[in-house]
């Protein structure tokens, strides 16, 4: 059985996070990811619902070093919760607030403010154990589970860290605007510093003045983790930025247009990443100096009755991605358009097929269609609505439990039918004729 | 950012009106401005219910028009955006313009 250190073999002393203003080295991750894996229970899986970015890590590594599945979900809703539940009842709530969300059961996190007294050996972990367990919404309306093994998630690290330092010339500390339950959060802002040589900076900035503060709060190399959304918003706020030593977007691709004025504002390089929950990261481009994707090392796609398919490198078996793309040749690709029910709002993923499903079960709901009017990272979803007597309140209230609020529509059209042809589908074009006639020059 | 909402100031309607309908506006909302009760909450499962990144879209707005950056770091964060009210005294009591 092939085991993987728990953390790369760095020296104790090497500083890898930044915590509440305090430099954490290696051997205090070690100590406060050991403290707490004594205290895991043994069989029960740990949901980690922490909102500091350390507390998540020092949760996730202890949950490794014990052989505990962690679970990472979507979205924080009644009904996530449900089905996360009914999936393992003996699920284990890890917080560092003061209560757990629907009176989960809670395990309170929080750590010793002073540094490592002793160096403990680094755990061997091995490569086939099952580390986390991330949500995406399924077509049907229930979570659908993506397992990833701890090789896995080392080797991604691994390209990514390598791909991203090489650029940046050293290993970086890094911030990031996007929740860290997702993959892309999840890869950027936690695996890549602390499985990929960075420095994890525990901050979430949320207006663009706090991206400002916590950036000059780093040392440098800075790298920024961010999405296309949140970029516009920095830039549109007009202040002063401090040095960064480059951008890393993704969710959804970034202008030409856009990276070239976060090029010229911020004066350092916007690195693209290309992956999804299934696959994890694949491939990264600079858009500014070529519009192709290039795989990382190892990876390679192939086409197979018009879908696409990752395979190679850390991915136990092909996976389909849902986007279309054009392959240049056996490294580059140019991506021609997101799958079609796909949907990505800073940093959150969903699908309308999982949103059709869940309103179309709502009391009084006889149909209904959502669709994305405008093109972009930040707009917002519409849905198309046959309701007779249900008020836009109330299919807002239902869908809360379900779904993430960035994932609400706005507006609600409500209508007398919707045109649904012969196989029972409501084709695009459908959709497009209702967003003309009841959204033109809205937004 | 370091002056308190002055809660005890009688409140400031025509500052709340012009925020209404500069939230309206930016959002696209489908509700009157006048429709908004200074009561209201802005964030959440309760009146408007704004998420996140109305927030950001308003805080834009309203660094725009009034000429300060709101913060989150300061944990005032919901305070602030409670309800209209408690966003119009905020910024009376942080605008520069």
């Amino acid at each position: 059985m092939m085991t993987l250190p728990l953390l790369p073999e760095n020296p104790a002393d090497l500083i890898v996070a930044c915590h509440k203003g305090r430099q954490v080295t290696c051997a205090t991750f070690l100590r406060d990811v050991a403290e707490l894996a004594q205290g895991l229970p043994a069989d029960r899986p740990l949901l980690n619902l922490c909102q500091d970015r350390y507390l998540f890590a020092v949760g996730l590594f202890a949950a490794i070093s014990r052989g505990i599945l962690s679970l990472l979900p979507n979205a924080v809703t009644r009904e996530t919760m449900n089905a996360l539940q009914e999936r393992e009842p003996n699920l284990l709530c890890l917080t560092d607030q003061a209560e757990a969300p629907f009176g989960l059961p809670l395990l309170h996190l929080a750590v010793d403010a002073g540094a490592a007294t002793e160096i403990l050996a680094t755990p061997q972990i091995p490569a086939e154990q099952v580390v986390a367990c991330v949500f995406t919404s399924g077509s049907t309306g229930l979570p659908q589970a993506h397992i990833k093994n701890f090789g896995t998630l080392v080797s991604i690290s691994e390209m990514e860290a390598e791909r991203l330092w090489s650029v940046t010339g050293a290993p970086c500390t890094v911030l990031g605007t996007v929740p860290f339950q997702h993959m892309y959060g999840l890869e950027s802002t936690v695996l890549l510093t602390l499985l990929g040589s960075g420095v994890l900076f525990d901050r979430r900035p949320f207006y663009p003045a706090d991206v400002a503060d916590a950036l000059a709060a780093m040392p440098m190399p800075r790298l920024l983790v961010t999405t296309p959304f949140h970029l516009r918003t920095l830039l549109d706020a007009q202040i002063e930025l401090p040095p960064v030593t480059a951008i890393l977007s993704a969710t959804a691709p970034l202008a030409r247009e856009l990276a070239a004025e976060v090029e010229q504002r911020m004066g350092a390089p916007v690195l693209e990443i290309y992956g999804s929950t299934e696959t994890g990261q694949i491939a990264s481009r600079q858009v500014m100096r070529s519009e192709a994707w290039e795989l990382f090392m190892g990876i390679s796609i192939t086409q197979n009755d018009g879908r696409f398919y990752a395979s190679g490198g850390p991915l136990p078996q092909p996976q389909v991605l849902g986007d279309v793309l054009e392959l240049l040749d056996e490294r580059r690709f140019h991506l021609l358009g997101r799958g079609a029910d796909m949907i990505n709002i800073a940093g959150k993923r969903n699908s309308l097929a999982f949103l059709n499903n869940v309103i179309l079960r709502l009391p009084g709901v006889r149909d209904a269609v959502f669709c994305l009017p405008a093109e972009g990272d930040s707009s917002r979803l519409a849905v198309f609505v046959v309701a007779p007597g249900v008020s836009a309140q109330s299919i807002l209230q239902g869908l809360r439990d379900y779904v993430d609020p960035v994932f609400l529509p706005r507006p609600i059209v409500f209508v007398d039918q919707l045109a649904r042809n012969a196989t029972g589908k409501i084709t695009a074009a459908t959709v497009q004729e209702l967003i003309d006639t009841h959204l033109r020059g809205k937004s | 950012m370091t002056q308190e909402l002055s809660s005890a100031a009688a409140p400031d309607i025509a500052l709340e009106r012009e925020v209404a309908a500069m939230i309206v506006n930016a959002l696209n909302l489908e509700v009157k401005p006048e429709e908004i009760q200074a009561e209201d909450a802005l964030y959440g499962e309760a009146g408007l219910g704004l998420d996140s990144i109305d927030i950001l879209e308003v805080a834009l707005v309203v660094s725009k028009r009034f000429g300060f950056q709101l913060k989150a770091d300061s944990e005032d964060n919901f305070r602030i955006f409670a309800s209209l009210r408690s966003l119009s005294e905020y910024i009376a009591a942080n605008r520069v313009k």
